[in-house]
């Protein structure tokens, strides 16, 4: 008796988290938020195990006795490594997507400019999390940017000395391992705040509901299920693809880093940060690309109607082009980078514009 | 059920390593941990840990491993607490299970330092196949190449010239299960035994991996079942 009481409450609790009732018929791409959040919650779990064990002041050797003398510490630093990495695959795969139904657009604003800030936010953490490996790649990614902070002034220098607190010492990894907790802790919040925008953009018309269980819920659990194959194919055969060498080496004052060579999500934004000069530069040109980001829902000039063919044909150029990116060689890469802002500045509006006319 | 189907393939694999105890792994020259289903050749890492204790430990560190850590390898503890009393740290004190790996006294060869080995198998393209071809590169240089003083010609080397002179030789160590000491054997066995060091754990993240695989495939294609006979009545 007392059992079924305490069902029927559990069973309340549930309903109005898991019975809410949604559109008929959703693409598989609309399980990608959740799949986000999953991976987000495998990533703030592995992390506070390996925070336990991990020794700012010994980067490197720590982590090396996480992988050789904690038990399962190498598989939490795999699902690490690979979450990150899938994270970085799926929310691009996500911000494609809402590129190329126009999702951005009226309502859909809120919740674009909450997944750019999450955009914005995990690669801030990503790159904390390769500067926190301690390799002698991370090592010289903070020596670099630490000195640019110094000689910065003003209120850029302030915000970099408040982030950094100096130039690269003991305790500095010490200070970004909580700036990396902080901002992970913050990104989950962003996919919540970014989930339940979207849901109030995209209000479900009354009369053609579907409930939530079974329907929706064996669309996500498949998905899920999928997900994890990928994990676990990745975490058993190739953790280490396209981690780069230079993490595997203790830092030390003789094995200089040039240039750095970034985990893979990092390759597209490494390489057009490099399309200005200067660390000045640098930071403009990843400034001006997430702006430019915020600001697409107001380039856009149609009427907010499905893109037509060649917008569609141009965002997929888009895709590829910072695929492309991420592997090309300075010409090619100064090439693409430039594309990108050539693609949002100039041609959305303009083929945006053709089409509302 | 599973154990009593695989139990007698099993000893027959096991028959049939033991047959082949003298398992030739230099023609053609094969890594067992090499390739996406790959293991530590326990046997053969145990010989190449002889290689590096008699050899290379003299100038090389392995500062990422722990006497305990030869556990991995399948010797006892008794066995490791011998290896480790044997071991005489910079302290005078002998080594225990929980003691780092000695590290030699500074040294320098011609200038350069020899680098700590721990990771050398990550550290390299082709790691493994990298560590033998390197310590079976060496050789009198070819018509035409003028050495750097203090240098040694090796055809793998980046460059062709290494300051460090070709350490391997027929007979370096004894084996104690009796392989024989080849330069070649010599080389392979302390690949396989630095590829265990760079990844202690390759063996089991392969076996955890299939398993997972194999799971998550299995689950993968009955969610996609459900999930379309589910959108099928309901939707």
């Amino acid at each position: 008796m007392q059992m079924e009481a305490k069902q029927a409450g559990l069973t309340c609790l549930c309903a109005g988290w898991t019975r809410k009732d949604r559109a008929p018929g959703a693409p598989w791409a609309a399980t990608l938020p959740v799949l986000l959040a999953a991976l987000v919650l495998v990533l703030l779990a592995s992390g506070a195990v390996l925070a336990v064990y991990y020794d700012p002041r010994h980067a490197f050797w720590s982590v090396q006795g996480i992988m050789r003398g904690v038990q399962g510490g190498w598989l939490m630093l795999g699902y690490h490594r690979v979450g990150a990495g899938l994270v970085f695959a799926l929310l691009g795969l996500h911000l494609f997507r809402t590129l190329l139904v126009r999702g951005y657009r009226g309502a859909g604003a809120m919740s674009w400019m909450l997944w750019v800030t999450l955009l914005a936010v995990l690669l801030l953490t990503g790159w904390l999390g390769f500067v926190l490996q301690g390799g002698a790649g991370g090592h010289w990614a903070l020596l670099n940017a630490t000195r640019a902070a110094v000689m910065m002034s003003g209120f850029p220098g302030t915000v970099a000395m408040w982030f950094f607190g100096g130039p690269a010492g003991g305790d500095t990894l010490a200070r970004l391992l909580v700036l990396h907790a902080v901002l992970a802790l913050g990104a989950a919040g962003l996919i919540c705040m970014a989930s339940r925008a979207a849901k109030r953009a995209k209000p479900v018309p009354n009369g053609q509901v579907v409930a939530f269980w079974p329907v929706y819920a064996s669309q996500y659990f498949a998905a899920l299920a999928g997900l994890a194959l990928v994990f676990s194919l990745l975490l058993g055969f190739a953790p280490h693809w396209g981690q780069g060498m230079q993490s595997v080496f203790a830092p030390t004052p003789l094995l200089v880093a040039v240039p750095v060579s970034y985990p893979w999500y990092l390759w597209p934004l490494a390489r057009l940060a490099g399309l200005l000069p200067g660390v000045g530069g640098q930071v403009l040109a990843v400034m001006v690309l997430f702006v430019l980001l915020y600001a697409l829902p107001w380039l856009d000039r149609s009427n907010g109607a499905p893109p037509r063919r060649l917008y569609k044909v141009l965002i997929w150029l888009l895709g590829l082009d910072i695929l492309v990116l991420g592997v090309a060689g300075p010409m090619l890469a100064a090439l693409c980078s430039a594309w990108v802002f050539f693609h949002f500045l100039v041609l959305t509006p303009l083929v945006t514009a053709m089409e509302a006319a | 059920m599973m154990r009593r189907f695989f139990a007698p393939l099993l000893a027959v694999g096991v028959l049939a390593s033991g047959a082949a105890r003298a398992e030739d792994t230099l023609s053609p020259l094969h890594f067992q941990s090499q390739g996406w289903s790959g293991t530590i050749d326990k046997a053969a890492a145990q010989r190449g840990f002889a290689v590096y204790e008699g050899v290379c430990a003299s100038c090389h560190s392995l500062h990422g491993l722990h006497y305990r850590d030869l556990e991995g390898l399948g010797l006892t503890p008794a066995q490791v607490a011998g290896i480790a009393a044997n071991v005489r740290l910079a302290n005078g004190q002998p080594a225990t299970l929980n003691s780092r790996f000695k590290t030699p006294g500074a040294i320098s060869m011609g200038g350069a330092t020899p680098p700590d080995l721990s990771n050398i198998v990550a550290q390299r393209p082709g790691g493994t196949r990298y560590v033998y071809d390197f310590l079976t590169g060496f050789g009198p240089p070819p018509a035409g190449v003028s050495l750097l003083p203090g240098h040694f010609y090796n055809a793998v080397f980046p460059g062709g010239q290494v300051s460090m002179p070709a350490v391997l030789r027929d007979n370096a160590v004894t084996y104690a299960d009796g392989a024989k000491a080849s330069t070649a054997q010599e080389a392979a066995d302390v690949a396989e035994f630095l590829t265990w060091a760079s990844d202690p754990n390759l063996s089991a993240r392969h076996a955890v991996g299939l398993r997972a695989v194999l799971f998550f495939a299995f689950l993968t294609i009955v969610a996609l079942l459900v999930k379309r006979r589910i959108w099928r009545e309901e939707g």
